[in-house]
């Protein structure tokens, strides 16, 4: 594997771990919505 | 179609094969690719029905049967992994232009009054709070309407036609399915936000409120799965 290829690996890592994080929080601040409001 | 990725034969030394050989390959491997695909289609399409999704997935597995066994007996055909990822764009985007659609136009017919309604009182209020009563029928939610619009405009036209020259292994199929797969990251990061934003409107009085929704969207929240695979596959195999 090239250097090209590592860092283009490293960037993608980072990108899903952005999207995914930031879907988790958007669900974890439902969730904490729904506890402490009446839904 | 072109072809894609040549299973070389073993021991190359071997005498070169007559071009009547290899046209026969070629039309094995074509008649073999076209048969998957007859059944990969017929699934997709009545999956992407909704309703007839049940008939759907094993006539769908069927042509990834064929397509792994063709693949498996040596012809050329293409990658398993590129055929799923096609089909499933082709699928999630056919999804949601057809909900989609149903809440935008066919917002008062009945069994859209009965059937969206019905989801919107047990998942996302999005879909109940004020049904059909603004100046456009159909999902009254905050902002809602605007990615119905967007969407259906753009991306999920896009993203079928992406998919479908993905599918023929060609070069703006793989391009564009990249774009379209960079917008889906837009989609669901606008579109989570705006219904957390809204939440007080869209889970209050709803059966299922947050978990109700999620576990039914996780499925819809995978456009960017590919991205990675997209970005490291050997952009070769995508012919001009």
């Amino acid at each position: 594997m090239n250097d090209q290829d590592r860092r283009r690996r490293r960037a993608l890592i980072a990108v899903q771990i952005f999207a995914y994080g930031f879907l988790l929080a958007m669900f974890l601040i439902q969730l904490h919505m729904y506890s402490v409001r009446d839904w | 179609m072109k072809l894609s990725t040549f299973q070389l034969r073993r021991g190359a030394a071997a005498p070169a094969k007559s071009a009547d050989a290899y046209d026969e390959h070629h039309d094995q491997s074509k008649r073999a690719q076209r048969e998957a695909d007859w059944w990969l289609t017929a699934g997709t399409l009545l999956m992407g029905t909704l309703v007839l999704g049940v008939v759907g997935l094993p006539i769908f597995l069927r042509g990834v049967w064929l397509q792994r066994r063709a693949q498996e007996s040596g012809l050329s055909v293409r990658p398993i992994i590129v055929t799923l990822i096609g089909y499933l764009v082709i699928l999630d985007a056919a999804l949601n232009s057809l909900g989609w659609a149903l809440d935008l136009i066919a917002n008062h017919t009945l069994i859209n009054r009965v059937i969206i309604t019905a989801w919107g009182n047990f998942f996302d209020a999005g879909y109940f709070w004020h049904y059909n009563e603004l100046w456009i029928g159909g999902a009254g939610a905050p902002g809602e309407k605007g990615w119905e619009v967007a969407l259906m405009l753009t991306v999920f036209p896009m993203r079928i036609a992406a998919a479908i020259a993905f599918l023929q292994m060609k070069r703006w199929g793989h391009q564009w399915m990249i774009v379209t797969c960079w917008f889906g990251l837009v989609i669901w990061i606008g579109y989570t936000f705006n219904m957390t934003m809204y939440a007080d409107v869209r889970y209050d009085g709803v059966v299922l409120p947050v978990i109700g929704w999620w576990l039914y969207d996780i499925f819809y929240i995978t456009p960017f799965l590919a991205i990675p695979y997209l970005h490291t596959v050997n952009r070769e195999i995508f012919s001009d």
